[in-house]
């Protein structure tokens, strides 16, 4: 299979659409179904894992949502291609490492997704740029109805929908968005906020990379619970939260380019451009730590040529493996890095 | 800092993850957070479930004692498995072992029954006889073998469940 035939470099969900896009890079939301009569994928013999797949792909096609899908088994992908299905968030790490009857159909415009097998039988997935809650939980909650028809789903009264761990059973239902806090992170208001966030039902987390800040200071903010809310509330809940989030976010950028602060951020920023636009070398832990600067430039009004849509594509593209697809071979670390220079000093 | 995991290798990815109040800390070498299935990439979400299951062996602390001998009766699966992996077998393991589940669920989520969306398979009449008569196979098939095996009370069980079903 060829991964980069069927995926364009362009990413339609990281257009920089939807609310708040500047400080809320996409929302993402999933169900997590199991079928009645079918061991979980965990348990399942491998005969029964493969007529479960073919049961549910014929199911999903049978959607208007995945006319002219792309359905993708895992054992047709070499290493590069798993990954940048992980990188472009349509398959986990999980999924990837199984072979069994592990599928994905994504559709045609890449906004949907159903993993199939992974932990649980179906994750139906919706992801979609900014502040975008309401549509992504519509997209998911249309084709969980669609299939539900279909395909008899384990559920029982008392407990909803049944799934392989506990933590997901329930409404099966976890709905996140991908924030970008730099300035909260700066003036070291994090940890506060991260602890105040545990209060509310919700769950956030931040991958570090070396040195204090987070990634490129994004943060994925979810519902930590799913059973005994309904599906509205556990979205209401986050909505709120989320726009909480942004309002501290704003008023810590809004400190940062007040009085002598402001030639301090504005020099930071300008430096990260200089680097991702002069660098020979850059590994992608350093590139996230000067996007995240340019992005808040960008946001800010500062003049960085070149606009919120285009970092977040290139915060997709300059992964590994997405390097690796562009470049159209395998590269080691150096190599990538060496690639990954020579791509930012052409597109900025 | 050094890796929590191997205690050897210098730790570089840094991870706080708070859930119901309770934050927890981890401080990974690069090999010992992929060998968990950690992203280390852009965005990627840590499944709750190895959050729990793997990192804070969340799961592991809230289950209810029980006997050795439970098991699923459809699956199979020993209730110290599940113990083991904070995985289920299927959906019926949910039936199997109800009082424990409804004790780890309100654990978990803070209550144990279900308020959203609501499913019914009668909804859908085909479905709904498909769904039957593939259980009503399943179960007879299993109480050949229980008797076989001579376990009487798990053939009782099953023999209630078809009867059920028959109706
Ligand atoms: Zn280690
Ligand atoms: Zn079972």
């Amino acid at each position: 299979m060829k991964i980069g035939e069927i995926f364009r470099p362009y990413i339609s969900w990281a257009n920089g659409q939807g609310d708040w896009p500047d400080i809320v890079f996409s929302t993402r939301g999933r169900f997590a179904r199991n079928v009645y009569g079918f061991s979980f994928p965990p348990r399942a013999s491998k005969e029964k894992l493969k007529e479960l797949a073919e049961t549910a792909m014929n199911a999903v096609k049978k959607s208007r949502l995945f006319i002219k899908a792309h359905c993708i088994h895992m054992d047709e992908l070499d290493g590069i291609e798993k990954a940048f299905l992980v990188e472009r968030h349509h398959i986990s790490h999980n999924l990837a490492s199984q072979v069994s009857g592990a599928a994905v159909v994504v559709s045609s415009d890449e906004t949907m997704s159903i993993m199939i097998n992974e932990e649980d039988h179906l994750r139906i997935q919706s992801i979609s740029s900014g502040l975008s809650i309401k549509r992504v939980y519509e997209n998911i909650e249309t084709m969980d109805s669609q299939l539900g028809r279909i395909l008899p789903y384990a559920y029982s009264r008392q407990f909803g929908f049944l799934t392989a761990c506990p933590t997901n059973a329930g409404t099966g239902f976890r709905i996140s968005c991908l924030v970008h806090l730099p300035a909260l992170a700066r003036t070291g208001q994090m940890a506060k906020v991260l602890e105040n966030l545990s209060t509310l039902g919700i769950t956030a987390r931040g991958i570090y990379g070396e040195g204090t800040y987070v990634l490129g200071d994004f943060y994925q903010i979810s519902n930590a619970t799913c059973l005994g809310r309904s599906e509205q509330e556990f979205a209401e809940n986050l909505n709120r939260v989320v726009n909480n989030l942004i309002r501290h976010e704003i008023h810590a950028r809004e400190n940062l380019i007040k009085g002598g602060a402001k030639a301090k951020t504005e020099d930071g920023i300008f430096r990260s451009l200089g680097i991702l636009k002069n660098a020979r070398m850059l590994s992608y832990e350093e590139f996230m730590q000067h996007i995240s600067l340019v992005r808040m430039g960008a946001a800010m009004g500062l003049d960085m040529a070149i606009d919120i849509s285009s970092i977040n594509q290139l915060t997709i593209l300059m992964q590994p493996a997405h390097l690796q697809t562009l470049a159209g071979r395998k590269l080691d670390q150096f190599e990538r890095d060496v690639e990954r220079a020579g791509y930012l000093r052409k597109k900025l | 800092m050094l890796c929590h995991e191997c205690r050897e290798k210098e730790a570089t990815i840094f991870l706080k993850v708070a859930v119901n109040n309770k934050i927890t800390e981890m401080h990974l070498c690069q090999d010992c957070a992929s060998k968990k299935g950690m992203p280390s990439g852009f965005g990627q979400s840590l499944p709750i479930s190895e959050m729990f299951g793997n990192i804070s062996g969340f799961v592991k602390e809230f289950l209810p004692k029980e006997k050795k001998t439970l098991r699923c009766w459809s699956c199979g699966l020993k209730y110290s498995e599940f113990k083991e992996t904070g995985k289920l077998g299927c959906p019926d393991c949910y039936k199997s072992f109800e009082p424990q589940m409804t004790e780890l669920l309100a654990r978990i989520h803070g209550k144990a029954v279900h308020t959203g969306k609501k499913y019914s398979p009668k909804d859908f009449p085909e479905l709904a006889h498909a769904r039957k008569k593939r259980l009503l196979e399943d179960l007879k098939k299993e109480l050949k073998e229980a008797v076989e095996r001579e376990d009487f009370e798990t053939a009782a069980k099953l023999r209630d469940s078809i009867k059920d079903l028959e109706k």
